[in-house]
């Protein structure tokens, strides 16, 4: 294992409130992250999971533990405002909502956004505006207005405007959360090309289990602490501890959990529906 | 109580200019008294403009709508009689809550009604209860709630109308997995217990296999299918050629059927997958 | 719905749409003063034969022009029929009891009405609609970088431009979709007096506001995600180089200009 990328070191996070049960949002969260992973971050609303995001975008200092991307301290106070914009730079965010992070009235003015403020030169903001467009399928749309695209559309300009700044790692902030099942596909795909094709760190934080499944590694939150972290199929073993924690299993996950339950012999992961259907084929074959 | 009954209703968008879409085309349908009934469909199906014909916020531009066997649009200057018959939760209603507490929130829409004080009062408390939500929040600003307790006002501020058919565009949306369910349980709870018309509008088939009775799926402002649940998964062919996802448990027999296994396919929750496949076993 | 077009600009393809928007401002300052040299006949006679040639050069349509018109009609008739009852001179044409109308009033109404109407043709044709508004705002803001200078925040007003023209499509959908949620609860936005109707708004009004609030705190947190970081050091991806061609509108201009003053100095025909 190389250096981790990004390196949280025992992170707590408590807001400011003055009611008696304020209890920390984040509490003791240590994670490696190297670089190139696919990470998910699973929790319900209220785990501590868009605290999580607000730190590592420096929205929030920690009140407690650090955290390192690429060997830099991002808590420190002694960041400069180069520091800063390198940072940013490095790591890229996309957010929640497709309508509040679009700038510009013009799709490819908006991917240029990021471009123009690092002070790139044009022809170079040119090539890789057009250039991000094409990976992500949006080049017809280079012309368009956003308001008049749909969901899932303006989520991939607003990746196009991360991608385009080249960034070594980026954080998807419940991307998917308001969009249609077309527009989550369409994101998704997006999200499993930078990573694989462009070998970017991705950390996408989420509370759809089907999405999670996608990742490498699974990171599950639970009241502002790690309760599990494995790959998709030792994590969706742990159906007990999931559903305790406000989480769903996929439906063909728990259908094979419950096979197992009433004596069935099932060997093998289940994180897909192509693995269940495998498995259970199997076994009755041998039977 | 009452029926909704929508005859060769057509709809355009932006009718008379060169954008001109239709966007719902001679449908045809009837939404059964006392029942669950979902609709589904992909953004752009024509299901949310569907619903806003139900309480006239939108008039049809050929075809009727009747509640109760009578046409809304009779009397159109009546029209705002109907949206308190027909109550239309909207996507993402959290964002129409704009008074200082809950508590008045709630009473807007009875307030509009011109009800009286001690009937605003008792409206509000029921509408309250059905979504589950403490006394004690009456006198908070809506704005302070999190994110799943600001839904619930939302839709307990129609609720409190007390509407004969209670229409949800996306209640779920946005939630996770935890407030989805409690959602979706309050609805059913509330159906149960007030033995009203429920209209659910989604795009997860999951959610409406577990609670609907009756399911239309729309799809290029057209209905492609409609009829009891059951009946609607059995067509699982004809869903996925409209690019719609049926239920994983669905498709995992659909898998198995397509792999020469004898299984029923009309199965659409876990435990009805879990019988059909132990019978596998037995066999 | 959506559909409302912000600004004029009507898409298609010449040479007005193709010129750069700085060049387009200059010639629209320069075009409002030529308007302001016509004294005679023949010169207004020019002016609203460059409107005309303007109109076919840009490609719009002469309905979208005259739409454009329609919303100022009821000025132009004001002041034509003010200029034709109250303008006196010695060449008397009508008089009934009080009511007098002198050759010089119709005159001075024809004048004025080419005058509004061209100023709004050429602008309309000049600017708003050959020009983005997204296009104009950059224009403006190279045009009016020498302030910076003067610590003028040039650049913020641009960005406000910017994001205020992103931002009202969507915030005027969302405003809708409120209306349409309150009228689901029984509001009433079309019935009663005034101060009623004002009062109605509230419910709309509220949730538009804190939800306006709320994308503008999270597009803050993005734009600084993308390292915006104020006007400093900032590049264009678009940089428009200016040419020899680009001064050739500008030389026509002057040349019109300097047409006009000639015929005002020869005086040919009736002179204002």
């Amino acid at each position: 294992m190389s250096e981790p990328f990004i390196k949280i070191e025992n992170l707590s996070y408590l807001y400011e409130d003055d009611s008696v049960d304020n209890s920390p949002a984040l509490e003791g969260l240590s994670l490696e992250i190297t670089k190139g992973e696919f990470v998910a971050v699973l929790g319900h609303n209220g785990s501590g999971k868009s605290t999580l995001a607000k730190l590592l975008n420096m929205i929030l200092t920690p009140t407690k533990g650090k955290i390192i991307i690429d060997g830099k301290d991002i808590t420190s106070e002694a960041l400069s405002d180069d520091d800063v914009l390198s940072l940013r730079r490095t790591v890229g965010m996309v957010f929640q909502n497709p309508d509040n992070q679009l700038v510009a009235t013009i799709v490819e003015d908006d991917v240029a956004f990021g471009l123009e403020n690092l002070g790139i030169p044009s022809d170079e903001i040119r090539r890789r505006v057009d250039e991000a467009l094409s990976d992500f399928g949006m080049l017809e749309y280079a012309k368009h207005e956003p308001h008049r695209l749909s969901g899932g559309q303006k989520q991939r300009v607003a990746i196009a405007g991360v991608m385009a700044m080249r960034p070594e790692c980026v954080i998807f902030d419940e991307s998917t959360a308001m969009l249609d099942p077309l527009g989550r596909k369409e994101v998704l795909d997006s999200i499993l090309k930078l990573n694989r094709e462009k070998q970017v760190t991705v950390i996408m934080i989420t509370h759809y289990m089907d999405e999670a499944a996608l990742a490498d590694r699974i990171v599950v939150l639970n009241d502002g602490k790690m309760l599990i972290d494995g790959t998709p199929s030792e994590v969706f073993e742990k159906e007990r501890m999931l559903l305790d924690a406000g989480l769903a299993i996929p439906q063909c996950t728990e259908l094979v959990h419950r096979l197992r339950d009433s004596g069935i012999v099932l060997d093998g992961d289940c994180v897909d529906l192509d693995d269940c259907v495998e498995l259970i084929a199997n076994s009755i074959k041998i039977i | 109580m009452s029926d909704v009954r929508i005859e060769d209703l057509s709809y355009f968008h932006a009718k008379g200019t060169p954008y001109e879409i239709k966007a719902l085309d001679e449908i045809a349908l009837h939404i059964r008294e006392g029942k669950i009934t979902g609709i589904i469909g992909h953004t752009g199906s024509g299901k949310s403009t569907l619903v806003q014909m139900f309480n006239g916020i939108l008039k049809p531009h050929s075809g009727r709508v009747l509640l109760a066997g009578e046409d809304i649009w009779k009397k159109p200057k009546d029209i705002r009689k109907v949206r308190f018959k027909v109550g239309l939760v909207m996507q993402y209603p959290e964002y129409q809550l704009f008074e200082e507490t809950v508590y008045k929130d709630i009473a807007f829409g009875p307030k509009n009604m011109g009800l009286k004080d001690d009937e605003i009062d008792a409206c509000v408390k029921e509408a309250a209860e059905f979504s589950d939500l403490s006394e004690e929040l009456f006198d908070k600003s809506p704005f302070d709630l999190s994110g799943g307790q600001k839904r619930r006002v939302a839709i307990a501020g129609i609720i409190a109308m007390r509407p004969d058919i209670l229409v949800l565009d996306e209640p779920a949306a946005g939630l996770d997995p935890r407030g989805r369910t409690a959602i979706f349980q309050n609805i059913v709870d509330y159906q149960k217990k007030s033995g009203r018309t429920v209209v659910i509008v989604s795009h997860s088939m999951e959610d409406m296999a577990k609670y609907c009775d009756d399911l239309v799926v729309m799809s290029e402002g057209k209905i492609l299918l409609c009829g009891e649940c059951r009946e609607v998964f059995s067509h699982a062919e004809i869903l996925e050629s409209v690019g719609l996802d049926v239920p994983q448990a669905t498709k995992l027999l659909l898998a198995l059927k397509s792999r020469g296994f004898d299984v029923d396919c009309g199965a659409l929750t876990v435990d009805e997958a879990l019988e059909q496949i132990k019978k596998l076993y037995h066999n | 719905m959506s559909g409302i077009s912000f600004g004029q600009y009507y898409p298609a393809r010449s040479l007005l749409h193709r010129l750069d928007p700085r060049i387009k401002i200059i010639l629209t300052l320069l075009y409002i003063i030529c308007s302001f040299m016509c004294k005679n006949i023949i010169s207004y006679a020019l002016l609203l034969f460059s409107a005309i040639i303007l109109v076919i050069i840009g490609r719009v349509p002469v309905r979208i022009i005259l739409k454009g018109l329609k919303g100022v009609l009821f000025i132009l008739l004001f002041t034509a029929v003010l200029n034709i009852f109250w303008t006196t001179g010695d060449s008397l044409l009508w008089q009934w009891k009080f009511i007098s109308i002198y050759a010089e009033g119709l005159y001075a109404a024809l004048f004025i009405m080419i005058r509004i109407s061209v100023l709004i043709i050429g602008t309309g044709m000049l600017l708003t609609y050959t020009t983005t508004p997204i296009a104009l705002t950059n224009a403006i803001e190279d045009l009016l970088s020498p302030l910076k200078k003067l610590h003028v925040p040039v650049h913020s007003f641009a960005m406000m431009m910017t994001i205020a023209l992103r931002f009202i499509p969507t915030l005027s959908e969302e405003c809708e979709r409120i209306m349409t949620a309150q009228k689901a609860r029984g509001a009433d936005f079309s019935s009663g007096g005034l101060i009623q109707r004002a009062k109605a708004l509230i419910p709309v009004l509220i949730p538009l506001f804190v939800s306006a609030f709320n994308r503008a705190g999270d597009l803050a947190t993005a734009m600084e995600c993308r390292c915006y970081n104020g006007g400093e050091g900032r590049t264009r991806m678009n940089v428009r180089h200016l040419r020899f061609v680009d001064f050739i509108p500008l030389i026509v201009i002057i040349a019109f200009g300097a047409g006009l003053i000639t015929l005002n100095i020869l005086g040919i025909g009736y002179t204002a």
